[in-house]
């Protein structure tokens, strides 16, 4: 009889041990819940795609900044980022973006300059901002009549800093011209090349020539900011200008020597 | 306890989902420009009409309208609305007072004015530039111009007055005003090639075949045509004469297969097309004249749309299959050292700016079953490869075109059941509406 009680007794805990029937039930409908979830997500998110102008979300963000290269007079600014709902198998052209944009700020400087430039920056960025106009020394003073007292340059002042001429009577006679220096070199500067550490206040001092054609010649940076990426980005910005224009046809140069003070700013 | 154990990895599904979220919303914030940098604040007077011609006042009514709508579009000045002017008329640097146009509402840093007469039959057009701040040497440019009197050369002369200002005040870059857009239209019940002048005036049919033609390209000197066309022989690429006003022969784009897409190189030496006659379509270059044929691409997939860097000729953007959707790529001149520029999407229609930095296409960034996204122009800096979007939101845009100032792109928007030409400033700003009749499309901006 306890024997039959026993075996009874193992049926029941074999068979009716554990509810299993409710909890599976449960996570049955947990999974489901968590799924509609996803789903729905998507689906929300898909109808808002089609206001993403100007940038979608994704996995690659590249800055977008390029403007600078249209001749025309404004700059723009525009933190896209970039994104593709289907990634291609190709090499992914975004992910290197952020890398490029560090490498210019970091790897290039790194080798030569490190050395030179280190120790120059602390010490000048005292001195430095006092320093452009000093610069007047290296102005070039061929060429010029006597006795002369008009302004030698036109100074602009804007984000990129002022423009020089060197000619003594150029800037008032074509103040014109200077400002068209001035614009396209605030246009061609891309600040996106400069290293987001650099002061505000920094600035390069590039010197070079104005052929009669308007092309440019013999450009050096006469005095470093003690940013190398914002000496580079300075020196690209008159790199990438094809010509500013033929130069007046009342001045009877041959050539224009102008200083370029090139300012990291706002 | 125990429950609280099981809802965990549900507790933190939800909760990714919604940092998920939070982070997707703060990405679709549009992030503003800087674009209020400054313009050259520049006023065009109204020409002072002499003598007492009956033509005068119809000339110069063109003349003041084309010549302040040519400096308006130049994307460069702010122009002086014409009730902030001064009322005077000023027809020689005599009779300017610059201090008036220096002076608040005007606020000029630059004045253009001058005088028109008609004479003989002849239209005689004197034209100064003045600069307000410098008032010693104030002429900044002094221009006179003889044609004979008509509404056309009126235009005409408005035009290039306009352009030797924009070259002036804007860094030697020439400008567009006496340019032409060539284009596909139907209005004529075939798809035949138009042309137009850069601001959608003086629209004349220029092919008149009968049949399908597309993809118009204007040689860099403005003499030849070159259009892909059906005919008896399948897709071609045909070349229109400009200077003699009719189809001229080249056979180099009829040798079997389809052939699309023609570009010209900007020395005019080369052209590149699209053929599929060693079967995939592939990238052709041949000499202008069609000598010395040969593929660049073999691969698998279509390779299409090939577009010159018109600064080098060194190189050449395309769009190609193989991977899938179609891509933009470039390539040297020689079909080595590929590289792939779009990373997703569908990206065609490349066009290379002038100053060889920019590459315009159009891209569905998003494109998809149940999202097909928008077709919209975009620019893409081939240095650092950053890209930005210039068309938003408005019909479907597609073939963009460089104008040879770098300033402007042409392309076509399909808005409903109409597909028109349209121009813009290259940063998407001041769009304009330039054909209004039958279905326009596939434009291209002549070199100069």
């Amino acid at each position: 009889m306890s024997t039959l009680l026993e075996a009874n007794e193992q049926l029941e805990r074999t068979f009716g041990r554990e509810p299993v029937a409710g909890p599976a039930m449960g996570s049955l409908a947990l999974h489901a819940a968590l799924a509609c979830a996803v789903v729905f997500y998507g689906l929300v998110a898909g109808l808002f795609h089609h206001n993403t102008w100007g940038g979608t979300p994704g996995s690659g963000t590249i800055q977008v900044q390029i403007t600078s290269s249209i001749p025309l007079p404004a700059q723009k600014l525009n933190d896209n980022v970039l994104t593709t709902s289907t990634p291609s198998e190709a090499p992914a052209i975004p992910e290197t973006k952020p890398q490029q944009q560090q490498l210019d700020l970091n790897a290039i400087p790194i080798p030569g300059r490190h050395e030179k430039e280190k120790p120059k920056p602390q010490p000048l960025p005292k001195t430095q901002p006092h320093q452009p106009q000093p610069r007047t020394d290296n102005y070039a003073r061929y060429g010029e009549q006597t006795g002369q007292q008009i302004p030698r340059s036109v100074a602009q002042t804007g984000a990129n800093g002022p423009t020089s001429v060197s000619d003594t009577d150029f800037g008032s006679r074509f103040p014109w011209y200077v400002d068209g220096i001035t614009r396209k070199l605030r246009s061609t500067l891309n600040r996106q090349e400069v290293d987001a550490s650099t002061p505000l206040s920094s600035q390069a001092y590039l010197i070079f020539t104005i052929r009669r054609d308007g092309t440019v010649t013999d450009l050096q940076l006469g005095q470093s900011s003690g940013s190398p990426t914002l000496d580079r980005a300075c020196e690209r910005a008159v790199q990438r200008v094809d010509t500013f224009g033929q130069l007046p046809a009342g001045y009877n140069q041959s050539t224009l020597r102008v200083t370029y003070d090139c300012q990291y700013g706002h | 306890m125990k429950a609280t154990v099981r809802l965990l990895p549900l507790i933190l599904c939800v909760s990714f989902c919604v940092a998920v979220q939070q982070l997707l919303a703060q990405d679709w914030v549009h992030v503003s420009t800087n674009m209020a940098q400054e313009k050259i604040r520049l006023a065009a007077a109204d020409f002072k009409p002499v003598g007492d011609d009956p033509q005068t006042p119809a000339l110069k009514a063109t003349f003041d309208a084309v010549l302040y709508n040519d400096l308006s579009a130049a994307g460069i000045f702010d122009l002086v609305s014409k009730s902030m002017s001064p009322q005077a008329t000023p027809g020689s640097p005599q009779e300017i007072q610059l201090a008036q146009w220096a002076a608040a509402p005007a606020s000029a840093t630059d004045v253009a004015f001058g005088a028109l007469s008609v004479s003989n039959g002849r239209l005689i057009v004197y034209g100064w530039l003045d600069d307000t701040r410098n008032t010693t040497n104030p002429q900044v440019l002094g221009k006179q111009y003889n044609e004979t009197a008509s509404q056309d050369l009126a235009r005409t002369l408005a035009h290039r007055f306009a352009d030797e200002i924009i070259k002036q005040l804007g860094g030697g870059v020439n400008g567009i005003a006496e340019t032409s857009i060539y284009f596909v239209s139907s209005r004529s019940g075939s798809k035949e090639i138009w042309a137009m002048d850069y601001d959608g005036e003086n629209q004349r049919q220029v092919t008149h075949l009968g049949t399908i033609s597309n993809s118009p390209r204007i040689s860099p000197d403005g003499s030849r045509l070159a259009f892909a066309s059906l005919g008896r022989e399948g897709w071609s690429i045909r070349m229109y004469s400009l200077d003699l006003n009719r189809m001229v022969s080249f056979p180099s784009g009829t040798a079997g297969g389809a052939n699309f897409s023609p570009a010209w190189s900007s020395d005019g030496t080369k052209l590149a097309f699209s053929s599929s006659r060693s079967g995939d379509p592939e990238i052709w270059v041949c000499d202008a004249g069609g000598g010395n044929l040969h593929k660049l691409t073999s691969f698998r997939g279509p390779d299409v749309a090939p577009t010159w860097n018109p600064k080098t000729n060194s190189q050449i953007a395309w769009v190609s299959g193989r991977t899938g959707l179609p891509q933009i790529y470039t390539m040297d001149q020689d079909g080595g050292n590929i590289q792939r520029i779009t990373d997703g999407g569908y990206a065609t229609s490349p066009s290379w700016s002038p100053n060889g930095q920019i590459l315009a296409f159009s891209w569905r960034r998003n494109y998809g079953p149940g999202d097909p996204g928008a077709r919209d122009i975009h620019i893409i800096d081939l240095a650092s490869l950053r890209w930005d979007q210039i068309t938003h939101e408005s019909g479907s845009n597609d073939f963009p075109s460089w104008a040879p100032d770098g300033r402007h792109i042409v392309f076509e928007r399909q808005d409903g059941h109409r597909t028109d030409i349209w121009s813009m400033l290259a940063d998407g700003t001041d769009q304009r509406q330039l054909t209004h009749t039958g279905n326009n499309t596939m434009p291209n901006w002549s070199w100069k």
